[in-house]
C-alpha cells in the first residue's frame, strides 16, 4: 500500500513546501494594473506609458506637471525655484536642499548631468534622444561620439592586441567625459545649482522636465552597471540596477519587490522631501496581461485601478455608461453644464458598478494618410500631389460613422491634428468641413458635389477614370473595418474606385518609411504639451513625414515660431500652421481622436485626473475614506464653459 | 540502485549539451532579427549592430560558444580566478552600493525585456509552475486512480461508463473550453475563489483542477486497464481463494501491480504539468513559466528560448530518473 501511495506522498510534501516557499506580503493599500509589466525602469531608455508611469512612482523629475489644471501647469519637483534668462535660453534650477535620494543620501546637481549624458550616449540608443537634443550642443556631442565610436571600429577592428585596445576605449571615455562638459549646455555650477543652455527658445522646456526620461538616476549606483566594452569601445547598459533591494530611487514610493510578469511592490519612500502628502503606505502593480481578465480582476474587487482597458468588450462597457447617465440624464447635464469633470460628476451620481469604466478623450489622434509626393511609388503621376484632391477625399469622409458605428467607445471626430483643448493657450483651428458636419442627406450630398467640383478643377472631371484608390492599413485593432467605412464613403460620395491593402504590421511599417502607398492610416500621441509635438510630423525632414509633404510656408511658420519668445504671438504662429494642413493642404485627414479607457471607482479613489494627457500620477492616489491622507479627492477646476472634453459623446460644445 | 543515479546523471550534460546544440540550430533559423521591435521604436542601425557584437548574435558558432561557456559557469569561474568579479566587488564597496549581482550559470539576458535576465525570468515563473503543476498532478493520480478502481470492479457497470465518458471529456474537451467554464461558474456567478492572480492558496485549486483533467483522465484510463488486466490472472484468483477479502484483493495485489504503468507516466507528466500550462496560465492569470515558451519564440527572444528549453529538459530528464528509482522500489524484479 505505502508503495502506491508513495508518489502521491511525494507530491503533496512538494506541493506543500512549494506553498510554504512562498512568502506573501500583506495586501498592499493600493493595487493596480499597469498593463502588461514594465520593460524597463532604466529612465534614459525608457518610452513605453507603462514604464513612464511606473518612472514617476518612483523618481521624480526638477519639476512637475499640476495634473489637476487644465494647462497641466508646471509646479516645483526637486527643484525649489527655477530662473529663465532673458534671452529665453538658459535656465538656472535651484534644487531643493531636502532633495534625498532613497538610501538618504543627497541628491545633487551632477546627478543630473550624469544623468542626462547618459541620454545622450548613441551607445544608449535611448528612444527620446531628440527630446535631449533641445539642449545645447547636444547634436554635435552626439555626432562627435558617433563619429569616434566608428573610428573606434575602424582603427582596432583587425587588432590583436587587447590590453592597448582597453587602453584606447578608456581613454575614448575620458575624453567623451570632457567633450560632454565642453560641448553640451548642462552644467552643475555646485551641488545645489544646475544650468542648461537650449538651442533656442523652448517654451515646452519645463513640460520635458516633467517627463521621465529627465528623471535623474544615481550615478554611483548606475555607474557600476554602465561597463565600457573595450572590444567596441562603447558604454554598455546593463539594467541589473533596476531591480530591489539595489535600486535606488528619489520619488514617493521605492520599489521593495519585482517579481517579472507577476508583480511590483512599492512602499511609501521615506526619504522623499514631500512624503507627508503620500496618502498610501504600500502599492503594488501586478501585471495580469489579458485585457479581459484584468477587467475582471476590478469587477472581482482584486485590483482597484486599471491604467489602461483594453478589453474586447469596451464597447459594451462605453454602451452601459451611456445608460447610466441616460437614467440619471438631468442630473449630469447639470453637472457638465456647470463644468464638472467627468469624475467629479461619475462622484455626485448614484453608486453603479457601470460608471466605474472611464472615457478619457487622449492626447492623440487617428488619422489616414496621402501620399505627397510628385510621383507614386510605380511612377506613374501622383494625383494626391494636388492639394485639392486632398481636400476632396478628406472631405467626403463620415467620420462620425466611424466613430459610432465601427469604434464605438466615444472617440470625438476630428477635424484637427491637435485635440481640441489638450494644450493651455492654444486655440485650435476649425478644420475641414467633411460629411459628419451635415445634418441631412441633401446637405452631405451638397458637400459631396462641392468634393467632386474640387476633383474636376485639379484636372479629374470624370471620377471613375480616376485611378483605383489604395487605402494601406495594417491587421489587427480594427484598421480593416476604418478602412472598409472610408473606402464605401469615396465610392458612394466621389465616385472612385478603391482597394483596400492589408498588410502584416512589419510590411505596413517599411510601406509608410518608402512612401509605398496612396493613403495609409496613421496615429499619433503627444510626448509633451506643445503643438510641436504634433506639427512637427509635417516638417520637411521629420522622421515621421511619411507623406513627405513639404511647403515653405508651414516649415516657415514653424520656424519663426521657434524663434518667437512671446507666448502667445508663438502660439498664435502655430495655430496657423495647423490651419494650413488642417484646412487648405491637408497631408492628412484626421479621423477622431483616441479615447483612453480607465478603471476605478470615483468613490473610492481619488487622485486619477481626466487631462488628455492620459499622465496619471499615482503616487498623489488616495484611498477615500481609509483614514489616510486628505482624503478628498483632488479634482479638475470647474471651466467656464461646457467643453468637448467632459462630454461623452464627442460633441463639441 | 547508486549506480543507476550515477550513471543517469553522468549522462545529463551528454544529453543536456544534445538538445542545446539541436534547439539552437533550429531557433537561429528562425526569421526576423530578435533586436527589431515591430511595435516600438527601431534603435539606428549602427546601435543594433553593436547590440549583435556584444550578445554574439552574428555569428552562430560565437554565440554556441559564449552561450555555453556563461551556463555551463565557466565563465563565472574564469571571472572569479582572474580577479575581474573581485576588481568590481571591490568597485562596488567603494562607491557605497550593492556589487552587481552575478550568475554561476548565467543563462543570459532577454532580448525583449531590457532589465531582465533570463535567469530572474525562470527564478520569477518556475516556483509558481511548480506549486501549480504539483497539485495538478496529486489531484490528477487521486481521482484518475481511484475513478480506474471504481470503473475496473464492474467493467460496463454504470460507474464504469460515467468514468469513461468523464475520461473522454477530460482528454478531448480543451484546457481553454474547461477553464473558461470554470471561471465564469466558479468565479462570476458563484464567486468563492479568487479568479485572476496568485498568491494565495485559495488561487490554487481551480487552475489545478483545468489542468489535472487531461492527467487525470489518462490515469483513469491507464489504471482501469491495468486493474481489468490484473483481476482475471491467475494470482488474484489465488488470494480471493485464500480467503482475502475484496478490498485487499483489489488494494494490495491487483493495483499495486496496475499501478505501474501510471508511475512511469508520471515523470513526463509532471514535467509537462510544471511547465506546459501556457492556456491554464493565460485563462486564470497564473504568472507560471508556461508563457515564456510561447512568448520567447514569438519574439524570437533567442536566450529565453534556450533558457527555458534547458530547463524544461533538464526537468524531464530528473523526474524520469525519480521515477526509474520509485519504480525498482515499487516493483524490486526490476533490474
Amino acid at each position: 500500500m505505502l508503495r502506491v501511495l508513495l508518489p502521491v506522498l511525494l507530491l503533496a510534501v512538494g506541493l506543500v513546501l512549494s506553498v510554504v516557499s512562498e512568502r506573501p506580503l500583506p495586501r498592499a493599500d493600493l493595487v493596480v494594473n499597469n498593463g502588461s509589466d514594465i520593460s524597463t525602469l532604466d529612465l534614459q531608455r525608457m518610452s513605453w506609458s507603462m514604464d513612464l508611469r511606473g518612472a514617476r512612482v518612483l523618481f521624480e523629475g526638477l519639476v512637475a506637471n499640476d495634473q489637476f489644471t487644465w494647462g497641466f501647469d508646471i509646479k516645483p519637483g526637486v527643484a525649489e525655484r527655477w530662473e529663465l534668462s532673458d534671452d529665453a535660453l538658459t535656465y538656472t534650477f535651484h534644487l531643493r536642499e531636502n532633495a534625498l535620494w532613497s538610501n538618504g543620501e543627497p541628491l545633487t546637481a551632477h546627478d543630473f548631468v550624469f544623468s542626462w549624458r547618459r541620454a545622450l550616449l548613441p551607445d544608449l540608443a535611448a528612444d527620446y534622444v531628440a527630446l535631449f537634443q533641445l539642449i545645447d550642443g547636444s547634436v554635435e556631442f552626439y555626432d562627435w561620439r558617433t563619429e569616434a565610436l566608428a573610428e573606434f571600429a575602424d582603427n582596432w577592428s583587425g587588432s590583436d592586441d587587447a590590453a592597448a585596445r582597453a587602453q584606447a576605449a578608456r581613454e575614448l571615455w575620458a575624453l567623451t567625459e570632457t567633450k560632454f562638459d565642453d560641448m553640451v549646455g548642462v552644467h552643475a555650477l555646485d551641488d545645489r545649482t544646475l544650468e542648461v543652455r537650449v538651442v533656442r527658445p523652448v517654451p515646452y522646456f519645463l513640460d520635458l522636465c516633467a517627463f521621465a526620461t529627465f528623471f535623474p538616476v544615481y550615478p554611483p549606483l548606475v555607474s557600476q552597471y554602465d561597463q565600457l566594452d573595450t572590444k567596441t569601445g562603447r558604454m554598455i547598459a546593463e539594467a541589473g540596477w533596476t531591480k530591489p533591494p539595489e535600486l535606488v530611487s528619489n520619488g514617493p514610493f521605492r520599489l521593495t519587490r519585482w517579481r517579472f510578469k507577476r508583480d511590483m511592490r512599492f512602499e511609501k519612500n521615506e526619504h522623499w522631501w514631500n512624503a507627508d502628502s503620500v496618502a498610501i503606505d504600500s502599492m503594488s502593480l501586478v501585471s495580469i496581461s489579458d485585457p479581459n481578465a484584468q477587467v475582471l480582476a476590478f469587477q472581482t474587487g482584486a485590483v482597484e485601478f486599471l491604467a489602461d482597458v483594453t478589453a474586447a468588450y469596451r464597447r459594451e462597457m462605453y454602451a452601459k455608461k451611456r445608460s447610466f447617465y441616460d437614467e440619471h440624464r438631468s442630473e449630469y447635464e447639470s453637472l457638465l453644464a456647470q463644468g464638472y469633470d467627468q469624475y467629479e460628476i461619475d462622484r455626485n451620481l448614484p453608486d453603479d458598478p457601470r460608471k466605474h469604466a472611464h472615457f478619457v478623450p487622449a492626447f492623440g489622434t487617428y488619422w489616414y494618410n496621402f501620399n505627397c509626393k510628385p510621383k507614386l511609388p510605380d511612377g506613374r503621376p501622383n494625383p494626391f500631389a494636388d492639394a485639392r484632391v486632398r481636400r476632396a477625399f478628406a472631405m467626403t469622409i463620415d467620420k462620425k460613422a466611424i466613430v459610432e458605428e465601427v469604434r464605438g467607445f466615444g472617440e470625438p471626430t476630428a477635424n484637427t491634428l491637435i485635440p481640441r483643448d489638450s494644450i493651455g493657450g492654444y486655440t485650435s483651428p476649425k478644420g475641414l468641413k467633411c460629411l459628419s458636419d451635415a445634418a441631412t442627406e441633401a446637405e452631405r450630398q451638397a458637400i459631396a458635389t462641392e468634393a467632386r467640383a474640387l476633383l474636376a478643377e485639379a484636372g479629374y472631371p470624370d471620377p471613375s477614370q480616376f485611378i483605383t484608390v489604395e487605402l494601406l492599413f495594417n491587421k489587427d485593432s480594427g484598421h480593416d473595418l476604418i478602412g472598409q467605412a472610408i473606402a464605401k464613403n469615396w465610392n458612394k460620395y466621389l465616385g472612385v474606385p478603391t482597394r483596400l491593402m492589408q498588410r502584416e504590421i512589419k510590411v505596413f511599417r517599411d510601406d509608410l518609411k518608402n512612401t509605398n502607398f496612396m493613403t495609409s492610416r496613421a496615429g499619433w500621441y503627444g510626448d509633451y504639451g506643445d503643438p510641436t509635438t504634433f506639427l512637427d510630423l509635417s516638417r520637411k525632414d521629420d522622421g515621421n513625414n511619411d507623406r513627405k509633404y513639404h511647403t515653405a510656408e508651414f516649415e516657415g511658420l514653424l520656424d519663426e515660431a521657434n524663434l518667437e519668445t512671446d507666448p502667445a504671438r508663438r502660439m498664435a504662429l502655430l495655430s496657423r500652421a495647423e490651419t494650413i494642413i488642417m484646412e487648405r493642404d491637408l497631408p492628412m485627414v484626421p479621423l477622431f481622436h483616441y479615447v483612453h479607457t480607465y478603471m476605478f471607482d470615483a468613490s473610492k479613489l481619488g487622485g486619477p485626473n481626466a487631462h488628455p494627457r492620459t499622465k496619471q500620477w499615482m503616487g498623489g492616489f488616495d484611498i477615500l475614506g481609509d483614514g489616510k491622507g486628505p482624503d478628498v479627492a483632488p479634482a479638475m477646476p470647474l471651466r467656464p464653459i461646457v467643453q468637448s472634453l467632459g462630454r461623452l459623446d464627442g460633441a463639441a460644445p | 540502485m547508486i549506480g543507476l543515479i550515477a550513471r543517469r546523471l553522468l549522462q545529463l550534460p551528454l544529453i543536456l549539451g544534445v538538445i542545446y546544440t539541436l534547439t539552437l540550430w533550429l531557433a537561429w533559423g528562425i526569421p526576423g532579427n530578435p533586436l527589431e521591435n515591430p511595435e516600438g521604436r527601431q534603435p539606428p542601425p549602427e546601435v543594433i549592430e553593436a547590440m549583435q557584437a556584444q550578445y554574439n548574435l552574428d555569428s552562430f558558432g560565437s554565440f554556441y560558444g559564449s552561450y555555453l561557456a556563461s551556463a555551463t559557469g565557466v565563465t563565472w569561474l574564469s571571472e572569479e580566478l582572474s580577479g575581474e568579479a573581485a576588481r568590481r566587488a571591490q568597485e562596488a564597496a567603494d562607491a557605497g552600493v550593492a556589487a552587481p549581482r552575478r550568475y554561476v550559470f548565467d543563462l543570459g539576458p532577454s532580448l525583449q525585456y531590457r532589465d531582465i535576465r533570463v535567469n530572474t525570468i525562470i527564478t520569477d515563473a518556475m516556483p509558481v509552475s511548480i506549486t501549480l503543476g504539483l497539485a495538478a498532478m496529486l489531484i490528477a493520480v487521486v481521482v484518475g486512480v481511484s475513478a480506474g478502481v471504481i470503473g475496473a470492479i464492474r467493467p460496463n457497470g454504470l460507474a464504469d461508463v460515467s468514468t469513461l465518458i468523464l475520461a473522454l471529456i477530460g482528454i478531448s474537451l480543451p484546457n481553454f473550453v474547461i477553464g473558461t467554464i470554470l471561471l465564469i461558474v466558479l468565479g462570476i456567478w458563484i464567486p468563492i475563489i479568487p479568479i485572476v492572480g496568485w498568491g494565495t492558496i485559495a488561487a490554487i485549486p481551480v487552475p489545478a483542477i483545468t489542468l489535472s483533467l487531461p492527467f487525470a483522465a489518462y490515469i483513469a484510463r491507464l489504471t482501469r486497464l491495468g486493474m481489468l488486466e490484473h483481476l482475471s490472472s491467475d494470482f488474484i484468483r489465488t488470494a480471493r481463494a485464500k480467503g482475502a477479502s475484496e478490498t485487499r484483493v483489489i488494494i494490495r495485489h491487483a493495483l499495486k501491480n496496475a499501478f505501474l504503468p501510471v508511475l512511469s507516466y508520471l515523470g513526463p507528466a509532471t514535467a509537462f504539468a510544471m511547465t506546459g500550462s501556457f492556456v491554464v496560465e493565460r485563462v486564470f492569470s497564473v504568472p507560471g513559466i508556461g508563457q515564456h515558451f510561447v512568448n520567447a519564440v514569438q519574439n524570437k527572444d533567442l536566450f529565453l528560448i534556450m533558457g527555458v528549453v534547458l530547463i524544461f529538459a533538464t526537468m524531464l530528464i530528473l523526474f524520469n530518473l525519480a521515477v526509474d528509482v520509485l519504480y525498482r522500489w515499487v516493483d524490486p524484479r526490476i533490474e
